[in-house]
Order: structure tokens, then C-alpha cells, then sequence
């Protein structure tokens, strides 16, 4: 019988929080592009006779991205020295939480094609960042004696690590895992959660269950930069371990290395030899007690969590899946798209609208949604227009990108644009609708026939007045003059 | 001027009144410290210059009208574990070679914020690691009464200081009795705060949860005005703390103690002690029923028992921890070496003397998986009963009165083969570390030898003022610490 296998994924996933100054000191956080060492100070160079003090800031984003995953945020927790020698590492230990962690017990839900899967959350804490190695020559050329520079900059900056349960069983959910996590810590303002600069850190855990009843050995893959680095990590990991398993040997725990070029994995060490942390709380922090209070004001701060507005958009709004999906992405669209609905806009238009034209300037531009030379306010009162039928889609991405190109309200650029909503009527309509029915006599024919049995064609030929107006009647008045038009052609043919 | 060192409030008031000069009283300690350094040598750094450049700009401060603060023109020794911007801080080590701190401990902004001049850096035991100032990299330093005997330790530079007269105040930290012991060997009070009274800003550490910056000086009075200047709740140790804001030098003018207990402890009564330093106790005792305490009989069984092993678990596993930073790759020593690991090994084998490493091993092996529970678990239950012992012993006494050491200061050389029992020489100042409360060693006379008698005071924490007033009526019986003269002048 063949042997088949079941994959075990857990993540830990370390954010760095989005706090002005460093976890224990005063030093700026917005190192990057800075010269090294020049954003340290006696804490985080870990300088003899330097104390930590606690960033309230790093807390708060902690415990607002643990209550968004449902974790228990227990009343005290508590710091430990974690200790390794390293170069990198200024104290030789890092302070980290160990046996009381922050929060503990949570979940997060995500989408799978449409279909929704809840991971377990073990555990989030908190914990310093190191230094970065900068290997080079002295002369600062490629090639030659090199030699290994230490930048501490990126010491001590805070990070939360959040500690997957190992519910995952395909690189795909891994994915679904950290793309929900980064828009979450996005929504919540707690990270920028971007992994090529390294703000958004992935550490994965892959073992194999066998049908035989053998089980391989966690192995624990780092240096996985991307989420798709993640993904192919996580493919050849598992068809190694498959491999493995099916030529009789045995998967060791392990720690292993992504190397992203050869797009495979190699052991670190020869042999593992286990890791001697000799954790203690760190003797210069008192525990960290977090009231009710604290945990209220965090609650009352925290905003409608992105799969909430997910289903929300789905359930409520009757969106796709997709458009769901779509629009709930990014915070700042999605507050954008709602407030366009609240400024008169119906949800379908909106949904509609947001998603190509908006989204299309965002993802063109690369600004945010503050930085659109349109409110939600005015796209929201020309969507109105265009739900009543006053204005049509046409006519309405010219005011759009006249308001864009300009940065007039709606009303200016509607005049701008040489657009009256439902401005033509009566005889000039009249003149209008006989041109485009003359134009197109193929269609018009078809219509008067009564062949035109899904309307399509007049609908066609409806679209070509509205053009030809530039959208500047109603369409009621159109649907009529059309009408009367034909009315007059049959009794004619007649 | 230059006979006799004068007090601290006796000098800050002459150079605040203009009747002398901060430089005056500067250039008499420094003269005073060239001329027994060479016997001494109870300093690493003499900061000179800098002191003179401190003094002149106080008498400036004072002729333009200004306030120079509380300890004006007073010159102080600090411990060098106590950093110093811009002047070495050695904490007695090879390992830290000339390492120039670039920032001051909370404790030195706050002496120079009140006036006073730091004429010196004070020789100590290895990053505070020993109990004769034996073990430092600048040799070892000798006691005022004796010269042939250690000051003890590890703050024995700082309390040698105040004995010789250098200056009237010093300041030392005290994680086992570092304080308390070396006063008692030099004949000098001594005084550890509550854990998180002064901060520890700047003190280069050794145990963390046991740490404590506190002074030294000869009369009651300097004590409490030191306490004024370095009591209360610092940011940037979050370990720091205050209860309220005592007035020390208040309590030292107006020490009121009638109708309080005074503990004795049951232990510590016969066959401990060395007679005088027992007779020390009995007649401190008198001295205060005499001011109207009556005497309660407490025990600290559990103290004597298990805190001399439960503070050698918890210390050395801190110690191994803050001392891990030192690998030769941001400051300090550097031994070359290809590698980093190879720059490590060599720079710790260099940079570190044989207590230290004693150690740093002791505590890296407590705190390793396998013996943790054994040892660090258990030392820290250990720790709260201790701490739970002193709760009840203060339930029927406001005060315990009892020896800082058991014996009178040790003959250099002593323990060089015999480093537990030098650890045992900590039994009666440890315990108070490790409960985390305020204790002072009171000077109570000297011996026909010329060896100092003294006792220790244990408060409840945070009624630090309370030793202050039972040290100023046991001063007022016994006298106040006189300047060695060493039978050099
Ligand atoms: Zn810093």
C-alpha cells in the first residue's frame, strides 16, 4: 500500500512594532538609511552600568495586535535574559519573554478560495531586536581580506514575535497565515509589516506525519525573506522530508538555511547540539503588570479587524468573495469605500468603482488614499448622480479625472468638463436620439422588428445617445425619447 | 585648614558663607591623598584637574549669589564601578582597560548637582567580587587603623577614604555587605538603602537584584545629608522607587526613638562573634534603652542558615550574566584573534582575575538546563523566605540591632587559598541584600589596638530614615568616627 504523508506548518512570525523610540531606550526607530551606529546610546550599545527602561508604546501595540487575535493578555508578564554570545548581540543577551509571555491563546481566521480556516495562536511576546553583521573589506571593495563591521542601529528595537500553533498543512495556508498577519498588524497600525526590509520576520516549522505512523522531526527553516521564498521553502522542504521518509531514513530536528538563489535548504550544524539559553527574568525590569484599564483602552482603540470587514462586505454588502477580499486588503481603501457609501454612494457602484478606478490611481501612483486628489465626500455625491441615472459611468470618469487632474470638487468639475447633469432634454435629446437611430440603422431596424428580445440593442444604441450627449441627460429622458423616436419611425413605416 | 578634615555640612556651610574657599578645601584632600596614596593606595584614578576646575567653578557659583547646593566644595570618593563621563572606570579589572564611560551615574550627577567635588575614583575588589579589596588589578588596598590588615570589601577604597580622611564622604555599592563591611573594617558608617532607594544608573553591575549604591562618612550628620542628595526614584532605573520624601538630616538632628523595639537576634548572641564586636552589640543596646527602647528577641534562623548558599546561587548567576557583555568587541580589553569566538575566549581568559571567573562559572552552572531548578528555583524560595523571615521579625521589633561582621579586619593574604571562607565572612550583611532592606553599619569606638568596634542596623524597607536616627543616638554614646592617623602624622 503507499505511504501517505501529512504536513505539519507552525510560524513564527516577529513584527517589528511601529513605536518612535527603541524597546528599552530613547533611540529613534527609522534607522534605515542611516549611517551606522549612529542611532544608539548607552542602553542599546549595552554600555556597563546602562539600564532598560520600558517602552509603554511597545506594549500597547502588543497587547492591540494580541486582543485582535482573541489571546488572553494575563496580568503580569515578565521579561528574561536570553543568553548567547554573538557579535551582533551587545549584552550577550537578548531580553525577550520567556516563561510569561504577554499574551497567550489566540487565533486568527484565514480565507482559503473562499473557504475560511481558524490557526491557533500560541503565544505573542515581546523582545528586543540585535545589531546587523556588515560583512566587508576595509578598503570597502568586494573581493579581499574581509572583514566583519557590526552596526547597532537596529538594536533594541522592539519586535513582537507571535508564535503560530503548527495548524497549517500546505505552503498555500502558510501564506494565507502571514498575508493575514501582516494586513492585520497593517490595519492595526502596529507594524508596516514589510518583509523586504525585514520588518515582517518568518521563521517556519515543518515535519511529516507518515501513514506507517512515522513522524519526522520538526525542522525549523530560517532565512526566508518573502512570502514566496516562504512558499518555495516550504515545497522542497517537504518533498525533502517526503523523500526521506520513503527511502526508510530518518528527518532529524533541525535547524536549517533557505538559500534563495539555489532555491534549496542545507543544515546548519553538522550535528544539533542543543541550545543553552539559561534564561532568568531579567533582574533590571519589574514584572510587567497590565490592568483592566490598559486592556480597555487598547480594546476601545482597536478598529474593525480586516476578516471582520471581510465578511462584513460579503454578508451585509453581498460583494463577491473576491471584491471582499479586494477591498478589505488595505484599511485606507476600505475606509475609503466606505465613506464614499456614506456620502451618498450606493455599495455596488462604490465596490465597483473603488476597486478599478481608485485602486488603479493607487497602484499607479503609489500613494495612499489621504493623498487622492478626490474625497470620498465628492466621489460619493457623483456615484449618488450616477445611481439615479443623471449621470452616466462615461460622463462620470471624465468629472472623476477631472477632479483628479484639477483638484476641483464635483460641482467645478462638472462645469470644468462641460457636464450639466440631465441638462439635455427636449429638442436638443430629440436631435440626439434621431442622429444615432439614422447612424445605425442596422440595430435600429432590429429593434423596431421586435426581434431585439434581450434589448441588448437598444440598450447599445441608448449607450451611443448617452455618448453622444456626454452623459448629460437622464436616463429616463432618454429611454423615452428613444421610444418616441421609434414610435414616430413605425408610424411612418406604417 | 589642613590639620583636620572637616565634616561635610561643615565645609558646604564655610563655602557657601565664603569663610573658605571650594579650592581650599579641594587642594587639602587632594595634598592629603598624594601624601598617603603611596601607603594606601585606596584610589585607581585621582582626578585632579578636574576636581580643581569642579571647585573653582563652585566659588564662582558662590561669589555671582548662586545656590551651590547642599554639599558645596565637599570633595567625595566614588567607587570605580560608578561611571565617570569621560574618566576611566575600571571597576578594578583588566577587562575594561581605560574604558572612558561617555555618561555620568545617576549618583555623580547628583553629588556634583548638590556642590560636591569627586576628587577620586576608589579601588575595589574585581567588579565588586570579594570581601578584602584584595582582588583588583591596581593592587590591593590596606586599612587606615592597619595597614598590615585588608579594609574589606569590595567597597574597602571608599570606606579606606573616609577613614584616612581624604574626604568625608564616599560612596560605595553593596550587593552582599560591601558597604557594611568595609565600614566596619575602617571604622566608619556605612549605609545600603532599600533596594530601589538610589539609583543604579551608571553602577556597573554585578547582581542586579542585590545592587545598591549607599555612602560612607564619619559622623551621622554627613550620612544623612548624603541620603538627602541621593535618595528617590530615577526613570532611567525602573527598578528605582520612594515612599515619600524623608527628611534624613532631620532625622539625624532630632533622632527620637523613645518608646521603640529594638530586635536582638537570637542568633547572633554567643560564641559568633569576636568579644568586642559582641560587647559592641550589648553596649548598643544600653545606649538605647537608655533612649527609651526596650529590646525584643527576634530570629533569623532561616537567614543564618540558607542565605549565605542562596546569595552565592543568585549572585553569581546575575554576575554571569551582566559580566557576559565583556567580549572585547565595543570596549575595553581586546585580545586579537582571527575569530570572534577565539577574541572572546582569550579576552575573558585576560580580562577577568580568578574570583571573577570563580564566578562566572559558579553562575553560568546554576543557571544551566539540568541544575536550574537544583539551584537558581530553589535559591529564589530560599529568597522569599528569607524575606518573609525579616516581615515577622519586624512584626515585634521596629529595628534590628546586630553585628556587621564577627571579626576584626583580616591580615592581607588571609584567604588567598580559601575563598568560602572569605564568602563566610558575608553571613551577617548578606541576608539583608537579599531581602532587599536598608542596613547600616554604625561606628561604636576603637580598640585599644586601634581596630574599630561597630554594629549593624536593619530597617524595614523604605524606613531608611530610621537607621539615620538609631545611628545618631548610638553616635551621640560612642562618639563619631575619628580620621586614622595611622601613627604617620
Ligand atoms: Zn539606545
Amino acid at each position: 500500500m503507499a505511504l501517505t504523508f501529512e504536513t505539519v506548518i507552525g510560524l513564527e512570525v516577529h513584527v517589528q512594532l511601529s513605536t518612535n523610540s527603541k524597546l528599552f531606550c530613547p533611540c529613534p526607530t527609522d534607522y534605515v538609511g542611516q549611517e551606522p551606529n549612529s542611532f544608539v546610546c548607552p542602553v542599546c550599545l549595552g554600555l556597563p552600568g546602562s539600564l532598560p527602561s520600558l517602552n509603554a508604546r511597545a506594549v500597547q501595540l502588543g497587547v492591540k495586535i494580541a486582543l485582535a487575535l482573541g489571546c488572553s493578555v494575563p496580568r503580569v508578564s515578565r521579561f528574561d535574559r536570553k543568553h548567547y554570545f554573538y557579535p551582533d548581540l551587545p549584552k550577550a543577551f537578548q531580553v525577550s519573554q520567556f516563561g510569561l509571555p504577554l499574551a497567550e491563546k489566540g487565533a486568527m481566521p484565514i480565507f482559503l478560495g473562499g473557504l475560511k480556516k481558524t490557526v491557533g495562536v500560541t503565544r505573542l511576546h515581546l523582545e528586543e531586536d540585535a545589531g546587523k553583521l556588515l560583512h566587508g573589506t576595509p578598503d570597502g571593495r568586494l573581493s579581499g581580506a574581509s572583514i566583519t563591521r557590526v552596526d547597532y542601529n537596529r538594536a533594541g528595537i522592539p519586535l513582537a514575535e507571535i508564535v503560530s500553533e503548527p495548524d497549517m498543512s500546505t505552503p498555500m495556508e502558510a501564506r494565507e497565515y502571514v498575508l493575514s498577519l501582516r494586513r492585520l498588524v497593517r490595519y492595526l497600525g502596529a507594524s508596516d509589516g514589510d518583509m523586504e526590509s525585514g520588518s515582517l520576520r518568518v521563521d517556519v516549522n515543518v515535519s511529516q506525519k507518515c501513514s506507517d505512523g512515522r513522524v519526522g522531526g520538526r525542522v525549523e527553516v530560517k532565512n526566508v525573506n518573502s512570502v514566496r521564498a516562504m512558499e518555495r521553502a516550504l515545497e522542497y522542504e517537504i518533498s525533502r522530508q517526503r523523500e526521506v521518509l520513503l527511502s526508510g531514513g530518518q528527518v532529524y530536528r533541525e535547524t536549517r538555511h533557505w538559500d534563495d538563489s539555489n532555491g534549496s535548504t542545507r543544515g546548519t550544524r553538522g550535528k544539533e547540539e542543543a541550545q543553552d539559553y539559561r534564561y532568568f527574568p531579567e533582574p533590571d525590569l519589574p514584572p510587567l503588570v497590565i490592568d483592566d484599564s490598559f486592556i480597555r483602552a487598547v480594546e476601545k482603540d482597536l478598529p474593525e479587524l480586516p476578516w471582520e470587514k471581510r465578511e462584513r462586505f460579503q454578508v451585509e454588502w453581498g460583494l463577491s468573495s473576491e471584491d471582499a477580499s479586494t477591498l478589505s486588503e488595505r484599511l485606507d481603501l476600505a475606509e475609503f469605500l466606505e465613506e464614499t457609501v456614506a456620502h451618498g454612494a450606493g455599495r455596488g457602484s462604490a465596490a465597483n468603482w473603488v476597486k478599478t478606478e481608485v485602486l488603479r490611481i493607487l497602484n499607479e501612483t503609489g500613494i495612499e488614499t489621504d493623498a487622492l486628489p478626490f474625497t470620498p465626500r465628492s466621489l460619493g455625491a457623483l456615484l449618488a448622480k450616477v445611481d439615479e441615472g443623471s449621470l452616466s459611468n462615461t460622463a462620470a470618469r471624465g468629472v472623476l479625472e477631472v477632479m483628479g487632474r484639477e483638484g476641483l470638487g464635483l460641482e467645478e468639475a462638472m462645469r470644468k468638463a462641460g457636464i450639466v447633469p440631465g441638462g439635455v432634454k427636449g429638442d436638443l435629446l430629440t436631435e440626439a436620439v434621431r442622429e444615432v437611430l439614422q447612424g445605425h440603422p442596422e440595430e435600429t431596424a432590429l429593434v423596431l422588428s421586435g426581434s431585439d428580445s434581450s434589448g441588448k440593442k437598444r440598450k447599445y444604441l441608448q449607450g451611443l445617445v448617452m455618448r453622444e450627449i456626454k452623459g448629460q441627460a437622464l436616463v429616463g429622458d432618454v429611454s423615452a425619447a428613444i421610444d418616441r423616436e421609434l414610435d414616430l419611425m413605425k408610424g411612418f413605416r406604417e | 585648614m589642613k590639620s583636620e578634615p572637616m565634616d561635610a555640612a561643615v565645609i558646604a556651610s564655610a563655602v557657601a558663607g565664603r569663610k573658605c574657599s571650594a579650592v581650599e578645601v579641594v587642594s587639602a584632600s587632594l595634598e592629603r591623598i598624594a601624601a598617603q596614596e603611596p601607603r594606601l593606595n585606596a584610589l585607581i584614578t585621582v582626578m585632579a584637574d578636574r576636581a580643581l576646575e569642579r571647585a573653582a567653578f563652585i566659588d564662582r557659583q558662590v561669589a555671582s549669589g548662586g545656590d551651590p547646593g547642599p554639599l558645596a566644595g565637599v570633595p567625595v570618593v566614588v567607587k570605580d564601578n560608578l561611571c565617570t563621563r569621560g574618566v576611566r572606570t575600571t571597576c578594578g579589572s583588566r577587562m575594561l582597560g581605560n574604558w572612558k564611560p561617555p555618561y555620568d551615574a545617576a549618583v555623580v550627577e547628583m553629588l556634583e548637582e548638590a556642590g560636591a567635588v569627586i576628587v577620586g575614583k576608589s579601588n575595589m575588589d574585581e567588579f565588586a567580587m570579594g570581601s578584602t579589596s584584595e582582588h583588583s588589578r591596581f593592587g590591593p588596598v590596606s586599612n587606615p587603623r592597619d595597614p598590615s590588615r585588608v579594609p574589606g570589601g569590595s567597597s574597602g577604597g571608599s570606606a579606606a577614604s573616609v577613614a584616612a580622611g581624604y574626604v568625608p564622604i564616599a560612596l560605595g555599592s553593596d550587593t552582599g555587605g560591601s558597604i557594611r563591611q568595609p565600614a566596619a573594617f575602617c571604622g566608619v558608617h556605612g549605609l545600603k538603602p532599600t533596594y530601589g532607594a538610589v539609583s543604579r544608573w551608571g553602577l556597573v553591575a554585578f547582581a542586579s537584584s542585590l545592587d545598591q549604591v549607599g555612602p560612607f562618612s564619619r559622623s551621622v550628620a554627613d550620612m544623612a545629608l548624603t541620603m538627602d542628595v541621593i535618595y528617590g526614584r530615577d526613570p532611567r532605573d525602573s527598578t528605582s522607587n520612594e515612599r515619600g520624601r524623608p527628611r534624613f538630616a532631620e532625622g539625624a538632628l532630632n533622632p527620637s526613638v523613645r518608646g521603640t523595639r529594638v530586635g536582638i537576634v537570637r542568633e547572633f548572641r554567643e560564641g559568633v562573634l569576636e568579644q568586642p564586636l559582641a560587647k559592641a552589640i550589648e553596649d548598643a543596646a544600653l545606649a538605647l534603652g537608655e533612649s527609651g527602647c526596650a529590646m525584643a528577641d527576634v530570629s533569623l534562623e532561616e537567614s543564618v542558615t540558607f542565605g549565605l548558599p542562596c546569595y552565592y546561587i543568585i549572585s553569581p548567576a546575575e554576575a554571569s550574566s551582566n559580566l557576559a557583555r565583556f567580549d572585547g568587541a565595543r570596549y575595553g580589553l581586546r585580545m586579537d584573534a582571527p575569530d570572534f569566538v577565539s577574541q572572546l575566549l582569550l579576552t575573558r581568559g585576560a580580562g577577568f582575575g580568578d574570583e571573577v571567573k570563580r564566578r562566572i562559572l559558579t553562575g553560568s552552572f546554576v543557571l544551566s538546563s539540568g541544575y536550574y531548578d537544583a539551584f537558581y528555583t530553589t535559591a529564589l524560595k530560599v529568597r522569599k523566605k528569607i524575606c518573609a523571615e525579616f516581615d515577622r521579625a519586624f512584626t515585634s521589633a521596629d529595628v534590628i540591632l546586630m553585628p556587621a561582621v564577627s571579626s576584626f579586619p583580616f591580615k592581607k593574604g588571609n584567604f588567598d587559598d580559601d575563598p568560602v571562607g572569605m564568602y563566610k565572612s558575608d553571613l551577617f550583611t548578606l541576608p539583608v541584600n537579599l531581602a532587599g532592606l536598608p542596613g547600616m553599619t554604625v561606628f561604636t569606638g576603637l580598640e585599644r589596638s586601634g581596630l574599630p568596634t561597630s554594629v549593624q542596623l536593619v530597617a524595614p524597607r523604605w524606613q531608611d530614615q530610621r537607621l539615620i536616627k538609631y545611628a545618631a543616638v548610638i553616635e551621640k554614646k560612642f562618639g563619631r568616627s575619628p580620621v586614622a592617623t595611622g601613627g604617620c602624622f
